[in-house]
């Protein structure tokens, strides 16, 4: 293991000065600090408490690098377009890196900021450096350190006060070869009063294992509107880590919703800091088949008075799969007020599966309202059985409730466009393949 | 001293009645902890060679081995050298032989506590075994228990007379690589007590043992072994105290349960170990591996706890449910006070088919005190049908303690339904008015409310144990309101 780190070490020194933000020395200080830090501690193991269900050896098993596309000819247009969804800014970044070409923001109003992580570097360094890493300040295991270290590029997003997307931003991940290494890092600030729908997908045009590592930082101003959807959804050989680190001021009201149906190993992350008064809500579904792994990992800070959190996740795990959530809500001394729930459901279809849970509230305020829930099992014999007596077989009743449990979750999602997308993958993805599309319209 | 200063002295007292120290003639070790310590306490003990075998072997592992740092607990590393591994009261030739030649100071000792080793004076059919530092004292109805076919003894004695059941099951449950303290205790354990229910025999009264630490600068590392054999039954409890002093006093002790088809045991504990002083001074570390392991089919554990006392609780009464159809039931009231830290819960473990388990744990925090609730729920592929309810909740008393919840879940067989539930919550506002309303003293409310919340817990004691768990709870809250 020690070996492969020092080959990232290695690898690093001999291609860190194609790395955006040469020239600045507060980005190569944290870039140094990083990759000192990461040489310490290396990619994280089941050893430590925080990943202990999760094995991302593979990830050290061999080097994945940077990997340029040379030109956007190389890669199949229609495929990508393919991702595209109607009616939003779509931005394309291939292997890690933005893709001018296939990327469709033209109409984007010009009152909003919108560039790669490069560019910004390169014209506003200082609004950078006014936020890179502050929302990860705190972090300290080896994907943010190997992220901060080896990222290519990203996006950054400025909305100023009072000002609305008025459609909303698609930002697709598309890895295009094998052994390549997706290093983003992403900002997006959203000035007060402002309001940002978001989507990022992850896809593949490869079906071999590349590894993909995503930062989002994302600054929340007060009275402020942000929603969040993520899907994830990979070839069955990807290893995937993201986080998205969120700190949200007074009043400010926060979204996310994660759906991982692909990836060999993927761990999803979101951490969110609330103000006072502030509001988040975090979902998720994860759907495992095969031998797919599948992390959530969610951490809640309440650190003011009258906040509210509400979390959802959902598993659905099938055959040789294995789902974990862990999600951690700590309520500080000054948060009174706090009202916080937590939910997580899992279903075990298969023999095999396997699902790990572990929520966790930590409390230090008197007056607050907490709770957590947590289930695993099977579905319900007596809802199967009533859908029997309705003449409707075994098989089709078991889908049917399945389906029901997993789609409660995409309901969940405001914006018509990202619902549509998320339903169609969620039924090629399903585990009952013959899954008919009539029950969903 | 002025008498407002003796009043005040009082109230203080009030708090931890237990406190106090009583003056014998000890037989103590020198501090230290290294081989030639444990073959001296296996020699006074006059133990098998197996038991020294055992016991070297896990001061071999245990001189390997760093203490755990994943509980939530803070506290300043703790001296292993600086403790005597033994103490005891200094007696005649060959011990006594019955009560009469028990130092009647001891015998004082225990009626201060409100333990009477006279067996005339005990209103229910309850033995009792009293271990004083790192020896048992007295064992009460051992006659009568005898008849029964129940064997009740000290751990030392029933190394003597039983060596080859407690051979064939020590460290069966808890083996001394287990843990850090496990195998701490497995090497120096000083006493303990021993319990032997044969085949179909339903036990005809509660057992029950006393711990008392007296002596200062000593550990206490006692082991209960209970074997319930098949179809038998029976009821166990188990309580403790220790002097106010300003130094940390470790205990480590081991409690293993071995149930075998049919067999039932109910562990009822009220752990009451000086909690440390209002500045968080002194106290115990109650550093505790308890573990029940039910081997035979339709066989059941319950552990039952009361935990007011200790500087730091760090325990998991825990359940192995290998048989099929076993039932392993958890209920807890921890309640922490002043600067009190407790990370305790529990572990079930499911292997057999139709297993089920059900953990009940009410926390309690208040002053500056932090209690977390740490459990395992682990489901293997071969029990078919497990089930388990968990519900935790928490109650915060005061803005400046913390009320925290680990769980983890791991679940490998579908057909197994786990549902955990926890809320923290603080006692409303609305609640204490009422309750001042009737003409209650805010701390009469308090300690009336809290009783409630614990409800479900006290109604799984024995009577008595309910009663004393009561009236330590308001003791224990005195001070937390206003």
């Amino acid at each position: 293991m020690a070996a492969q780190r020092n080959q990232y070490f290695t690898e690093y020194q001999e291609l860190h000065e194609e790395f955006p933000g040469q020239n600045l020395p507060w980005l190569n200080q944290h870039r140094k600090v990083a990759l000192a830090r990461f040489s310490e501690l290396g990619f994280p193991s089941s050893r430590d408490e925080e990943w202990r269900y999760i094995n991302f050896s593979q990830v050290e098993k061999k080097v994945f690098l940077p990997k340029p596309v040379e030109s956007t000819d190389q890669v199949d247009r229609t495929a990508v377009v393919s991702y595209f969804v109607d009616d939003c800014f779509n931005l394309v970044f291939l292997n890690g890196r933005f893709s001018t070409q296939l990327s469709d923001i033209s109409e984007l109003p010009e009152n909003i900021f919108l560039c790669s992580m490069k560019k910004a570097l390169q014209q506003f360094p200082e609004q950078v450096s006014e936020y890179f890493a502050k929302a990860t300040e705190n972090e300290d295991h080896g994907f943010i350190h190997f992220n901060t270290a080896w990222f290519t590029d990203g996006w950054v997003l400025k909305l100023p006060e009072n000002t609305q997307l008025d459609k909303p931003l698609h930002i697709i991940h598309v890895a295009t070869d094998s052994d390549v290494l997706a290093a983003t890092r992403n900002i997006a600030v959203v000035g007060e009063n402002a309001r940002a729908d978001l989507l990022e997908s992850y896809v593949s045009l490869t079906t071999d294992a590349y590894l993909t590592t995503a930062v989002n930082e994302i600054f929340i101003g007060k009275n402020a509107q942000v929603s969040f959807c993520k899907l994830q959804n990979e070839n069955g050989k990807a290893l995937h880590y993201s986080g998205t680190y969120v700190k949200q001021e007074k009043q400010a009201h926060f979204i996310h919703e994660s759906f991982s149906f692909g990836g060999q190993t993927s761990r999803n992350e979101v951490h969110t800091d609330l103000g006072q008064a502030s509001e988040c809500e975090l979902n998720g579904l994860y759907l495992g088949r095969k031998k797919q792994v599948l992390d959530n990992h969610t951490r809640i800070h309440h650190r003011l008075p009258d906040a509210i959190s509400r979390e959802t996740y959902k598993g659905i795990l099938d055959q040789r799969a294995r789902g974990i959530f862990q999600g951690r809500v700590i309520v500080h001394k000054d948060a009174q007020k706090t009202d916080s729930e937590m939910n997580n459901r899992n279903l075990l279809l298969s023999e095999d599966a396997e699902a790990d849970t572990k929520p966790q509230l930590e409390i230090y305020a008197d007056d607050v309202k907490c709770a957590h829930g947590v289930t695993v099992g099977q579905l319900d014999e007596t809802s199967i059985f009533y859908l029997q007596t309705r003449c409707i077989d075994k098989q089709a009743a078991e889908n049917m409730l399945t389906f029901a449990f997993a789609n409660e979750m995409v309901d969940k999602i405001k914006q018509n466009q990202f619902r549509k997308l998320v339903l169609e993958q969620l039924l090629t993805h399903f585990p009952q393949m013959e899954m008919r599309k009539e029950w969903v319209l | 001293m002025s008498t407002s200063a003796q009043q005040i002295e009082n109230l203080i007292g009030k708090n931890y009645k237990q406190g106090f120290v009583t003056d014998l003639e000890t037989e103590s070790f020198a501090p230290g902890l290294d081989e030639v310590v444990v073959r001296k306490l296996s020699a006074i003990k006059k133990e098998p060679a197996f038991m020294l075998e055992y016991r070297l072997k896990a001061l071999r592992h245990w001189m390997t081995m760093k203490t755990p740092e994943w509980a939530f607990v803070k506290f300043k590393p703790i001296d292993y050298q600086a403790i005597s591994y033994y103490s005891a009261p200094k007696k005649k030739e060959d011990g006594p032989k019955s009560l009469d030649e028990v130092d009647p100071e001891l015998l004082d000792t225990y009626k201060k506590l409100g333990i009477p080793l006279d067996e005339q004076e005990r209103l229910a059919g309850v033995a009792v075994d009293a271990v004083f530092d790192s020896v048992s004292v007295a064992t009460t109805f051992k006659g009568k228990l005898k008849e029964a076919g129940v064997i009740f003894c000290p751990m030392s004695e029933a190394l003597q007379e039983y060596p080859e059941l407690v051979e064939q099951y020590l460290g069966s449950v808890v083996p001394h690589t287990d843990n850090f303290f496990a195998a701490l205790n497995a090497a120096v354990f000083s006493d303990g007590s021993f319990v032997y229910i044969p085949e179909g025999v339903r036990c005809p009264m509660e057992l029950s043992t006393y711990f008392r630490i007296n002596a200062a600068n000593t550990g206490q590392f006692e082991r209960t072994l209970i074997i319930a054999d098949e179809g038998s039954h029976v009821s166990y409890l188990e309580g403790c105290t220790a002097p106010m002093r300003d130094e940390n006093q470790l205990h480590a002790a081991v409690v293993e349960l071995i149930a075998l088809e049919n067999a039932e045991i109910k562990y009822s504990t009220v752990q009451n170990w000086y909690p440390g002083d209002k500045t968080g001074k002194g106290g115990i570390y109650n550093f505790v591996t308890k573990r029940a392991d039910c081997r035979g089919d339709n066989s059941k554990v319950s552990w039952t706890q009361v935990e007011t006392g200790s500087a730091i609780t760090w325990k998991y009464p825990s359940c192995i449910l290998r048989g099929n159809n076993s039932i392993g039931e958890f209920y807890s009231v921890a309640l922490t006070n002043n600067y009190q830290q407790a990370d305790t819960g529990t572990k079930m473990i499911h292997i057999g088919e139709n297993t089920s388990s059900t953990i009940i744990s009410k926390g309690i925090s208040a002053g500056k005190a932090q209690n977390t609730y740490r459990g395992l729920v682990k489901v293997l592929k071969s029990a078919k049908n497990a089930r388990n309810y968990t519900q935790c909740d928490s109650l915060l008393v005061g803005d400046r303690c913390g009320a925290h919840t680990f769980p983890y879940i791991e679940i490998k067989q579908p057909s197994a339904q786990v549902e955990h539930e926890a809320t923290t919550s603080k006692i409303s506002e609305d609640q204490l008015f009422f309750c001042q309303q009737r003409g209650l003293s805010p701390e009469d409310a308090v300690s009336m409310i809290v009783n409630g919340f614990c409800k479900e817990v006290f109604k799984e004691l024995p009577m008595e144990f309910a009663v004393e768990a009561q009236a330590l709870l308001g003791i224990s809250l005195e001070g937390s309101v206003g």
